[in-house]
């Protein structure tokens, strides 16, 4: 409908978005000029209870020979994880070198086929394993009826 | 004393300036007050190659958890492959109820924490990777979950904090 005397709202109306969208533009560039900050992780913050309290743990004093045992005791072990270490660094280089003749082999025997052993597998990742459990897991079990609420705290910039 | 004390600079002798060492040394560049976390480049690797690979470490028991990472990184530095990060991502706590036998309440079992431990390793050479795969699954402690993927875009972000409000503005603008 047309009007004797034209709406003056719309030059103002107009005026008002521009100043509100440079406004937010303004916001947006603060906002955007703050790094990203890391989730502060909750393992490396000791909780205030372990450092105020004054417990002291008195240990009983050791017999000589029960030190002796001890010394001998921790000597062997440490032998015993040697000799595992060792065998565990033997069988990675015979893995590794058995690999490599077998790839020479193949090498040998024919170039496509190496060429397609040589190249990467995307089939391999993503790779997911549980680890293996105390117990196998029982055959009848009914677990009781419940429900898991995710209390993790947010943290917002 | 008062010989070696004396800092006059003979400017119009030719020994102007002998004492000077400061431009020999290396340049060290001005200290940054806050050091901006921005995302590294995510190599895709060659053909012979993977690029990033992440392996998370993920448990209820936290010093499993950390002891396994560091023998895998250690693992690592043995084998002379390239680690990028070693780092830990925020802990997810998980409340656990469940229904009593007689009634209908919910009962309050446990508190649960879940930690995770993440490896990142570049340059693993696609003849390698399953036998470290294979030592790595032969050495896992029980109860660790562990997965072994390629490293994303998303991952990294996953770890940063939300900002809802520029999320807001964001959404308002477009």
């Amino acid at each position: 409908p047309c009007r004797a005397q034209p709406k003056k709202k719309k030059k103002v109306d107009v005026k008002k978005e521009q100043a509100q969208k440079e406004r937010m533009k303004k916001r947006l560039k603060k906002l955007e000029k703050a790094a990203p900050e890391l989730i502060p992780i909750e393992d490396f913050i000791t909780p205030l209870k372990y450092s105020e309290s004054n417990r002291v743990r008195s240990l009983p004093a050791l017999s000589p020979e029960e030190s002796e045992r001890r010394v001998l005791l921790l000597k062997k072990w440490c032998l015993f994880k040697q000799k595992q270490d060792e065998a565990e660094k033997k069988a990675i280089k015979a893995v590794v070198e058995s690999q490599q003749e077998a790839l020479k082999e193949l090498h040998l025997e024919s170039e496509e086929l190496y060429e397609a052993a040589i190249r990467r597998d995307e089939g391999l990742f993503p790779f997911e394993r549980d680890g293996p459990t105390h117990t196998p897991p029982l055959p009848g079990y009914d677990p009781p009826e419940g429900k898991c609420i995710d209390i993790t705290k947010v943290y917002t910039q | 004393d008062a010989l070696l004390g004396c800092h006059r600079s003979y400017r119009s002798r030719p020994t102007h300036g002998i004492g000077k060492f400061k431009y020999l040394l290396p340049n060290e560049a001005p200290k940054k007050r806050k050091e901006k976390v921005q995302m590294k480049e995510i190599s895709a690797g060659t053909e012979y190659q993977y690029g990033d690979v992440n392996i998370q470490m993920t448990s209820y028991d936290l010093c499993l958890v950390e002891h396994f990472a560091q023998y895998v990184h250690r693992l690592c530095n043995r084998l002379s492959i390239r680690v990028n990060e070693s780092y830990a991502m925020p802990t997810k706590t998980n409340e656990v109820l469940f229904l009593e036998e007689r009634g209908s309440k919910m009962q309050l079992d446990a508190v649960l924490t879940t930690h995770q431990r993440v490896v990142q390793v570049r340059g693993l050479s696609s003849t390698f990777a399953p036998i470290l795969l294979e030592i790595i699954q032969s050495n896992q402690p029980e109860g660790v979950h562990l997965l072994v993927k390629q490293h994303t875009e998303d991952d990294f972000k996953s770890r940063l904090k939300s900002r809802p409000e520029l999320e807001e503005l964001l959404a308002q603008m477009s």
